[in-house]
């Protein structure tokens, strides 16, 4: 077994309550890594690209990975890994801090989970073994009052994640929450709650060596000294949030439900303005030097929160924004999803294909109705949490040709009509239309491309940001990182050799990066994927931005990238 | 031509925007450099001129994103000036 690995993954069924242990060969680790790469691999060997994902044998894997535990800056994370139940297809998401590493010191590389729960339970790992305890007494609370209730419970030392009440009643896309952060995307807050586990608690002592300890001190000491250079400088001084105006300005900031680019009242939402009658603080995941997260009046902000309630919904009242961000981390809703759904349904009903005239653009109040709906299910709420693809079936009018949609997963806060690399990395992601999975938009605020006009040339550097997103979210570290990296592929295999020991090269990882990228797209192909499914609405392929004619992408245009796409990739 | 300032180096600069004559990109940088420092220190020069830090970009009237010192600038150009890492 190789340094900084335990070598073996927990499988837990939740029906019997009870888990094994299962080795891991030392060859998929090396291929794999750990967490996306780990978990698409364990998804595939337990057969689930055919499981409902909402069922009880569909598993749902936390996967760690080599440098989770290690003195390295952001590596304190964790991947969710399961078929989406909003897509049908791979989805991998996210998350931060302590639970990555407590999860670790179980002893395990992951932790998979199958079956059903008797009773609403949180499922306990720590040194006795594995049990459930009945969760019923916290049904329907919040995912921070569940997280503060069972460490009141269990003590201190556990770390918990866990769903809110989008996940017990399976929003398709409903997070897992860990200390205020989530895994965000795809709707595994909804398989969990389908396992009837409203939380995880982990608690461990076991702590895998290092293979070169020096080194690997002194590569962490370099990186985290670079991590507080300018390349980060945006994440700590700003945040995520700064990007609003700037999107704005470059009429690429979703507007209306991308009938617009520009927002008349981006500016009342831009960290300037919410800070001038708000508290600003600023704090950290666990092991990070960067500190991105900037929390206005006590609202951690993010730029795809407030683009998603914000101008998608065209809201510009800012405290209206921060309440809806809020309480969507209370009820464990992905934002981009919940905004991008609700946009929608605003637009449905200015088409009075929908009759629900209490839901206009530019309502706040409505905004916050329809979210709490959809976190209970109730009336219009019960449509609207199935997502804007599955929502447009049931509306009709052809209104799936303007659900901001790819595979079923709502498209982030990025206009892909001016942003054509990116609409790009959306039509192929594998998990939809996604940002973290494909950094596209980089190439497009370049001097390497024509935003506006992409032409073939485009097609390589995407593939770039999504292989070097792959090994990033597999060894794990985090995006925010990237510019700090000189040489990507020849520093992480330096890192990963001084955890692993492992004679590990830069070509090696970037056959690595692809080969988990493949295998994502293996599992799509045991799903049901289909060519058709790598495009994006009709809107964006037969309408100009109106703020911006130049900004028109047409379906030849997307199919030659993507057929380039496939071509480049060998598929 | 019109320069304006995005995120940090709107911070850095202490302001949103300002008229300047430039005939090239590195010439603007160059001045910008002498009459801001306090985002000086993110321009460097080498022997084509003053260039932009890699954390940094430029974009010229919201169509071309450009790095090279001896890119031509017009009278009536918008150069807007932004963190490289757009994305979040």
């Amino acid at each position: 077994m190789p340094f900084g690995y335990h070598g073996r993954y927990l499988r837990i069924d939740v029906s019997r309550g009870s888990g094994e242990y299962v080795p891991l060969d030392d060859t998929v680790l090396r291929q794999f890594i750990g967490g996306s790469g780990l978990g698409v691999w364990l998804l595939l060997a337990e057969g689930a690209a055919n499981a409902d994902p909402l069922a009880p044998e569909a598993p749902i894997a936390f996967t760690f990975s080599p440098l989770v535990g290690s003195p390295l800056t952001t590596s304190a994370k964790f991947a969710v890994v399961s078929k989406s139940p909003l897509t049908e297809r791979i989805n991998d998401s996210l998350a931060s801090s302590g639970f990555a590493i407590a999860g670790k010191s179980c002893g395990c590389d992951a932790i998979v989970i199958v079956g059903r729960a008797a009773e609403l339970s949180v499922l306990i790992v720590d040194e006795t073994g594995v049990r459930l305890e009945s969760a019923t007494e916290h049904r329907s609370a919040t995912c921070r009052e569940t997280e503060a209730a069972l460490r009141s419970r269990l003590g201190a030392n556990y770390r918990i994640a866990s769903i809110g009440p989008a996940g017990e009643n399976m929003v398709r896309y409903a997070t897992v929450s860990h200390d205020g952060r989530h895994a965000g995307r795809g709707g595994s807050g909804a398989v969990l709650g389908a396992r009837n586990v409203k939380a995880i608690a982990v608690r461990g002592t076991r702590r895998p060596e290092w293979a070169h300890p020096l080194e690997l001190t002194a590569l962490s000491k370099s990186l985290s000294q670079r991590s507080l250079g300018p390349a980060t400088a945006k994440y700590r001084e700003l945040g995520t949030a700064t990007n609003l105006v700037t999107f704005n300005r470059f009429g690429a900031l979703p507007t209306r439900n991308f009938q617009s680019g520009t927002f008349d009242e981006a500016a009342s939402l831009s960290p300037e303005e919410l800070s001038v009658t708000r508290s600003r603080t600023r704090a950290s995941c666990v092991t990070c030097t960067i500190g991105c997260e900037h929390i206005y009046g006590g609202v951690r902000v993010e730029y795809e929160s407030l683009f998603a309630l914000g101008s998608l919904c065209g809201v510009g009242d800012a405290g209206m924004v921060l309440r809806a961000s809020q309480r969507c981390d209370e009820l464990g809703l992905d934002t981009i999803s919940t905004g991008g759904t609700i946009a929608f349904a605003m637009e449905c009903v200015e088409r009075k294909w929908l009759d629900e005239p209490w839901l206009k653009f530019g309502d706040g109040e409505a905004m916050l109705r329809a979210i709490d709906s959809i976190g209970s299910r109730e009336g219009l709420g019960n449509l609207l949490a199935e997502g804007s693809r599955r929502a447009a079936r049931t509306i009709g009018h052809n209104s799936i040709s303007i659900a901001p949609q790819v595979k079923g997963l709502e498209i982030p806060g990025y206009e892909p009509r001016a942003l054509q690399t990116m609409a790009l990395g959306f039509a192929v992601g594998p998990r939809g239309a996604d940002h973290n999975r494909s950094g596209a938009y980089e190439v497009d605020f370049s001097d390497k491309v024509d935003r506006r006009h992409v032409t073939l040339d485009a097609v390589r550097h995407a593939i770039d940001t999504e292989d070097k997103a792959a090994l990033m979210d597999s060894l794990i570290v985090c995006r925010f990182l990237r510019g700090v990296f000189e040489d990507f592929y020849a520093e992480t295999a330096e890192m990963l050799h001084s955890v692993t020991g492992w004679d590990v090269s830069a070509g090696e990882l970037r056959e690595t990066a692809r080969r988990i990228v493949a295998a994502k797209r293996q599992f799509n192909l045991l799903a049901g994927w289909t060519p058709a499914e790598d495009t994006l609405p009709e809107r964006f392929l037969n309408t100009p931005l109106p703020n911006d004619p130049a900004a028109s992408l047409s379906r030849d245009r997307l199919d030659g990238l993507v057929a380039e796409y496939h071509r480049q990739r060998g598929w | 031509m019109h320069v304006e300032f995005f995120g940090v180096p709107r911070e850095r600069a202490g302001l949103s925007g300002l008229e300047m004559n430039a005939e090239t990109l590195g010439q603007l940088l160059t001045t910008l450099a002498a009459q801001i420092p306090s985002f000086g220190k993110f321009i460097g020069t080498d022997e084509q001129g003053s260039h932009l830090h890699p954390a940094f970009v430029a974009n010229l009237n919201g169509d071309r994103f450009v790095r090279d010192p001896r890119t031509p600038l017009a009278e009536n150009d918008c150069v807007m000036i932004l963190s490289a890492d757009a994305g979040g």
